[in-house]
Parts: structure tokens; C-alpha cells; sequence
């Protein structure tokens, strides 16, 4: 851009006079590193802190007491060759991710679409399937470990008044515990919900119309409109799924011990991290079980944003992309 | 001049010795503070206090800082950080191996044994003195016991014609056969005995089940006991011929299902609705501390006469034909306190916890408003007016066959949740050979303790 130019479209300078040169200012450095201080201390001390010690950690034996030994990768074989409770942990971690993942996504979806019919009372609809959401979790897990309970419980004297005799113990019974597990998670659909009735609300009228007039079916037009234009949305919460899914440990641990599940059909990854750190004092091993779960869940991150080239659709482009 | 100098040199030394002797009495009259951490609070906080001052009026100059309401986690990270109390507390025995072991908690061995130590044989009662080792290191003192022992409903039981409790494993089955009751549909509507992991907090716990049958935890106190004692497949075998027999008809699996569903419709453990004052269930095992409960209802004052619908009685846990000799036993616990590693002042610490351990009056009060009898053998700490009804707890606590199970380092004792795991896949069918699960346990057992040490 000429000087000239600048001259021009300045208001405050007449016109072919030249303007002064510019001074360059001083970056206030002081004043920005104070404004981020706040954020730098809490990186620094409660996050990058922790995460390198807890590195350093993990090829240590720690108890608390006496002062962490280095034992090179010692934790680390003990995990993978000798710790059953690692592979059951991982084993039911594993099997709540593949389940609930897709359930959610697809309850999510469906609820969302169902929540766009309504004429009136749309907002009233919406904050009650949202609201679950809102619940704690540790208050949502004891409400359903009660509705689930088979003596007492409503659920199961529903399920008798409909004729099925011999109905589920549900967390007493470790074949079925992960499922009332993943029956809490659907009833607290409702932040995955509100995105995706986001993501529906902003797909155009235009296409649907135009798809009607084509002579396209309902399925068609979910098939070929709706679903290419929620990927975005599946593929954001598959991400957080997977991530949230790892970590799953408070309806797991508060369940579990309510009911007093001895089998382990609700111990998770996280379950064995907090019991190897805070039970059993192996901070150096419950520091591997960390690493090694960071590892897991960036490993499935990347293979999901791996092939999201591939079953992702972005109408308007994307940072993905 | 040489005068001058000889007495410059006479000055100077008698300034540096006059100095040095302030110093060393600086010095002598420095604070002897020591730091007590317990887990007290309010009306137990306000006895622990008041003993503490007892301790700094016969001990002129030494000065005690008690802080209550402190649980074991911050102790140990504070024990660990370098700054944590001369003594601290636990509330149970359960984690000694850890203090012990680990060597949060000093070895007081000579301690005991020195000038000032304590006859413990002639102090305390048997259980404590058992218990308050680990790994053959004594590293605590015992405090107030917790007393597991077998209540039993008068009622039921001599509506059924027994006007005493079982007193042998056979016997606790056979009562349980009379007294357990079906309902039209088939489900349980009121239990003999429910020998059940999990069906109340303090209820069949593993270590309950080993002091039936006097199984083992270690053996040699070198390693894991539950494969090499045969006791334990035994009393396992026993648990579920019971649930066969009492709840299935001869059929376990029957039995098993029929069972879960009624602990899942028990009633809540601190209240009038709980299965044994409600009639629900006839003869369990218990705390100490659930006594008054079941005394007053939801009052839980130790009263002189019991008030609630439940008349009942306490007594040792039946035992197995060949453990007959423990008849009159049960499973006992203590507080347990001791002095922690980088304790600077390990001889005044020692003084305080002694003092405290041994406070007689503290332990008489304690008992009085808790029903948590003393460790110690003297009379003196026994309330007053204990009442009647509650003599039984005091003879299960000293009868000489009471334990609690040797603790190792094994974190927050993982063999006894470990057991527990086992004793509650068993009882749900979903263990199949007791013996190579006693065998894997005992290994993980043992792997632990390896690696802890």
C-alpha cells in the first residue's frame, strides 16, 4: 500500500499532504505477560507440573512416604505381564467406550430431531430433555441405583407388570451392571442433545425442499441430507466420547459402591488409577496407568481425525479439513 | 604488659565460657513442644483435649498442640513433606502394616523396652497387644478397641425354641433352617442368619468368616496363608453349603439368586428400619458401636435398659467343630496411634503418647459416651455405670482368643478387600474352584507385599 494512499483515505490529514512517519510503538510486554499471568500460573503449576512429575513418577516406585526410587520401566511391565485388574479395567473401559459411544450418538440425534417437530411448547420440551444434563452425577448414579434396585426398584416392577418374571438385577448382577451404566448415561443425553439440535436446526430448508420435490422419501432425505450434514457434529462427539469415555469413573465408583460391586464389572481405567494411587499408595504405578491411558485416548483421537477425511462433510470448509 | 595482656586473655576467656553457658541454658529452657494430630472432633475432640492437658500438668514445661478433625491422608503427606506431627492417629488397625512398614510411623521397640517403657502383656489386653505389631516391629500404641462380635434377637429365637445363641458353625446353619421364612412367591421373608459379603457394612466380612473357622492370614508371617491353610477353603465351602441349604433347598444357585434380591430390599443400616430390629433378620455380626442403636432406636445413648422392639443378646461368633477352643471370641480392633518419622523430639513424644495410651480417666469417659471400650486391662478405665447388658462386648474384647488378622504392608489393607472380592464372586456362583482362587489370591497377596517391601 503507497504512501500516498494512506494520505488519501486518512480523514484527519489533507489531501496530497504526506503523512508523518509512522513511530513504532513499544510492545507492552509487562502489561501482556501480567493479563496472561493468571492462566501462565495455573499452567505451569497445576498442569505442566503435575504432568512432568507424574512422567518422572511413572518410572519410579512412590508410596508417599519414602522418596519415589527409579525402577526404569518396571510399572510398566508389571501392567502389561503381571496386573489381571489392568486388563479387566481396560476390558470394561474398552466395551462402555464401544457401547455407549454410538448409543448416545444415536440417542442424541434421534432426540434432537424429535425435539424439531414440536409446533408449540418447543423451549419447554427442550429444557426438559436438557435438564438431566444438569444433574450431578454422583446424585443421578444413587437415583438410579434405587430405580434400578430389583427389590424395590420401579424399573423392575414395571418389568414384572409386563409379564417378564425374572427381571435383571441390573449393578447387583455383573452381566447387567455396565448396562444400567449405559441406561444413566442416555438419561443424561442432554448436552450431547443440544448440539445436535444445533447442528439440525442449521441444516437449509432449501435442501429438504428441494429433496421433496425430487420425489425423495423421509429416510432418503436423512440418508443424503440430514446424516452428511450432522458428520461434523457425530465426528465432535465421537472425539469427546472416546476422551470422556477413558476417563469414566464417577457414576462407575459411586455405583459400584452402593451395591458393592466385588465382582469388578464396574471397574474402569480411571477406577484403577484412583485405587492403585489412593488404596494401595503406588503413586509410581498409578502415574504409568496415567501415561498409558494419555496414550490410549490420543491414540484413538488421531485414528478417528485420521479417517474423518473421509466420512466428514463440511458444507462451509473447516480447520479439519 | 605482660599483666595487661594476661588479663585481656583471663577476660576473654570468661566472656566465651559465660556466653557458652547462656547458650546451654538458652538452650535447656527452649519450649518442648510436640505436636499431636488426631481425627476428633466436637465432644471426642473435647476428652482427647482435656487428657492432653492432664499430660502437660504432670509434665511441668512441656507443652502439647493437639489438632483435631485431621484424617490419615494429610498426616501421611505431611509426614512425607517433613512437617507433619510427632504423633498422629488412625481410626482402626487396619493400616498399621502401611504405617509400620513403610516406616511412616517409628519402630518403638526399645521404646517400650526402655526405662520408661510399658509392661504391654500387663497394660493391655491380649487382641491389642497382638495387634499393634507388624512385620514384627511394634510401632503403635493401641487406643480404644472395636469389638466384633455375634447379636443374636432373644425373641425370634425363643419363639423358635432356643434360649441360647449358636455356639458352632452346625448349629448357626441348623438354627438358620427353623428360622428363616418364605413368602408365598418364593422370595425370603425373614432370614435366620445371611451370611452374605456385603449385606451390611460390618456384617460378613472375611475376616469374621477366618475367625469362625480359624483360618490363618500368614503364614510364619512371611507369606499369604490362604491357599496353604486349608481352613479357608473350608470356610468358604461352608458359606455356600449354607446358602444351599437354608435359602435353596439344597440348591445353591437358587439360593444365591433368591438372596441377592433380598439383601437388595434390605433396610438402611442407621435406623429403625434396619433388617434386625425390624425382625428381618434374626442373628448377624456387628460392631460394638451398632449396640446402642440397636439398644434405643435412633437415639444411640448407651442406656442402662434397652427401649427398641428388639430384645437381643451378644455374644463370641459360633465356630467350626475343630476351633472350638475360640468359642466366645471375635474379630477386635483399635485406635492405634504412633510417633512419625522426622519426629524431632521422639523423648517427649514418647512421654505424651504413653501418657495418653495409658489416661485411664480419658478412656473412661471415651467408653461412657462412645460404648468404645478401652485397650487397657485396668478396671479403672471402665465407666462407672456401664450398663449391665453390654458386659458381653467387654468379655468378647478380653477373651484371650479375639484378634485382629496379622497386618502386612499392603497399602489400605488389600488383602482383607481382596478376600471380601473373592467371597462375594463365590457367593454370586461366579467363582467355580475355591481352592485355585484362594491359590491366585494368595500369590497377588504375596506380589504385593514383595513389591512393598
Amino acid at each position: 500500500m503507497s504512501q500516498a494512499r494512506v494520505v488519501a483515505s486518512s480523514p484527519f490529514k489533507k489531501k496530497g499532504e504526506l503523512a508523518p512517519p509512522r513511530r513504532k510503538l513499544k510492545t507492552p510486554w509487562l502489561f501482556i505477560f501480567l493479563c496472561m499471568s493468571p492462566w501462565l500460573f495455573g499452567m505451569v503449576f497445576f498442569t505442566a507440573y503435575p504432568m512432568i512429575s507424574s512422567f518422572y513418577q511413572s518410572f519410579t516406585k512412590f508410596n508417599l512416604i519414602e522418596s519415589p526410587k527409579w525402577i526404569g520401566l518396571e510399572n510398566f511391565h508389571r501392567m502389561f505381564f503381571e496386573d489381571s485388574d489392568f486388563w479387566q479395567a481396560l476390558k470394561n473401559t474398552v466395551w462402555i467406550s464401544v457401547i455407549s459411544i454410538p448409543l448416545r450418538i444415536a440417542f442424541a440425534m434421534f432426540t434432537a430431531w424429535v425435539l424439531t417437530k414440536p409446533k408449540r411448547g418447543r423451549n419447554i420440551y427442550r429444557t426438559i430433555f436438557f435438564l438431566p444434563s444438569m444433574v450431578p452425577a454422583v446424585a443421578a448414579t444413587m437415583a438410579f441405583t434405587y430405580i434400578f434396585n430389583p427389590a424395590y426398584g420401579p424399573i423392575n416392577r414395571m418389568l414384572e407388570a409386563i409379564g417378564i418374571k425374572e427381571p435383571p438385577f441390573w449393578f447387583l448382577d455383573p452381566k447387567w451392571s455396565k448396562w444400567g451404566l449405559i441406561l444413566l448415561g442416555l438419561w443424561g443425553i442432554g448436552d450431547t442433545m443440544i448440539i445436535f439440535l444445533a447442528g439440525l436446526l442449521d441444516v437449509p430448508t432449501s435442501l429438504y425442499e428441494a429433496a421433496s420435490l425430487e420425489g425423495a422419501s423421509g429416510w432418503q432425505s436423512f440418508r443424503y441430507i440430514t446424516l452428511p450434514l450432522m458428520t461434523p457434529v457425530i465426528f465432535f462427539s465421537t472425539v469427546t466420547g472416546v476422551i470422556g469415555s477413558f476417563q469414566y469413573f464417577t457414576q462407575a465408583y459411586v455405583a459400584s459402591g452402593q451395591v458393592n460391586d466385588y465382582s469388578h464389572s464396574m471397574y474402569f481405567y480411571a477406577t484403577h488409577i484412583y485405587f492403585s494411587a489412593f488404596r494401595a499408595y503406588e503413586m509410581g504405578y498409578a502415574s504409568a496407568l496415567a501415561w498409558v491411558l494419555l496414550v490410549i485416548t490420543l491414540l484413538c483421537t488421531l485414528v478417528i481425525l485420521k479417517t474423518q477425511k473421509r466420512w466428514v462433510h463440511y458444507p462451509n470448509g473447516s480447520l479439519f479439513k | 604488659m605482660m599483666k595487661k595482656r594476661l588479663f585481656a586473655s583471663l577476660a576473654a576467656t570468661a566472656l566465651v565460657a559465660a556466653s557458652m553457658i547462656a547458650a546451654t541454658e538458652a538452650a535447656q529452657a527452649a519450649p518442648r513442644v510436640v505436636t499431636v494430630w488426631s481425627p476428633y472432633q466436637g465432644g471426642n475432640l473435647a476428652m482427647w483435649d482435656a487428657a492432653i492437658k492432664r499430660v502437660e500438668a504432670a509434665n511441668p514445661g512441656l507443652t502439647v498442640k493437639s489438632v483435631g478433625n485431621i484424617d490419615m491422608a494429610k498426616s501421611l503427606a505431611a509426614i512425607n513433606a517433613g512437617n507433619g506431627p510427632d504423633i498422629s492417629v488412625s481410626n482402626g488397625n487396619g493400616n498399621l502394616g502401611w504405617f509400620c512398614g513403610t516406616g511412616a510411623w517409628q519402630k518403638l521397640n526399645t521404646l517400650i523396652a526402655g526405662k520408661n517403657g510399658i509392661d504391654m502383656k500387663s497394660t493391655f489386653n491380649a487382641a491389642s497387644v497382638a495387634s499393634s505389631i507388624s512385620n514384627n516391629n511394634r510401632c503403635a500404641l493401641p487406643l480404644y478397641s472395636e469389638i466384633f462380635a455375634f447379636f443374636w434377637n432373644k425373641d425370634v429365637l425363643a419363639k423358635a425354641g432356643y434360649t441360647a445363641p449358636p455356639k458352632t458353625t452346625a448349629e448357626l446353619l441348623a438354627y438358620s433352617q427353623k428360622l428363616t421364612t418364605f413368602n408365598s412367591d418364593g422370595s425370603i421373608k425373614t432370614a435366620g442368619f445371611v451370611p452374605w459379603a456385603g449385606y451390611y457394612g460390618f456384617d460378613m466380612d472375611s475376616m469374621w468368616l477366618g475367625q469362625m473357622f480359624g483360618a490363618k492370614w500368614y503364614a510364619g508371617d512371611r507369606s499369604a496363608a490362604f491357599a496353604s491353610d486349608a481352613k479357608w477353603a473350608k470356610a468358604f465351602n461352608w458359606q455356600k453349603d449354607f446358602i444351599a441349604k437354608v435359602f435353596g433347598g439344597g440348591n445353591f444357585d437358587k439360593g444365591s439368586k433368591l438372596l441377592t434380591k433380598f439383601v437388595a430390599a434390605r433396610g438402611g443400616e442407621w435406623g429403625t428400619d434396619h433388617d434386625f430390629m425390624t425382625g428381618r433378620v434374626a442373628m448377624k455380626w456387628d460392631a460394638n458401636w451398632m449396640a446402642p442403636m440397636y439398644c434405643t432406636g435412633d437415639d444411640w445413648a448407651l442406656a442402662d435398659k434397652c427401649t427398641s422392639k428388639v430384645n437381643f443378646g451378644i455374644a463370641g461368633f459360633p465356630v467350626s467343630p475343630d476351633n472350638l477352643a475360640a468359642y466366645g471370641s471375635g474379630v477386635v480392633g483399635q485406635g492405634q496411634m504412633g510417633i512419625s518419622k522426622g519426629s524431632k523430639n521422639v523423648k517427649d513424644a514418647w512421654i505424651v503418647m504413653k501418657a495418653l495410651a495409658t489416661d485411664t480417666k480419658m478412656a473412661a469417659a471415651w467408653d461412657a459416651a462412645n460404648g468404645s471400650p478401652s485397650s487397657l486391662l485396668s478396671k479403672a478405665a471402665r465407666p462407672d455405670n456401664q450398663p449391665a447388658w453390654y458386659q458381653p462386648v467387654y468379655d468378647v474384647m478380653n477373651n484371650p482368643k479375639s484378634a485382629y488378622h496379622t497386618v502386612k504392608n499392603t497399602g489400605e489393607h488389600l488383602e482383607e478387600s481382596m478376600l471380601q472380592n473373592l467371597m462375594a464372586s463365590w457367593q454370586a456362583g461366579d467363582t467355580s474352584n475355591i481352592k485355585t482362587a484362594l491359590s491366585d489370591l494368595a500369590e497377588k497377596v504375596n506380589q504385593i507385599i514383595a513389591r512393598n517391601s
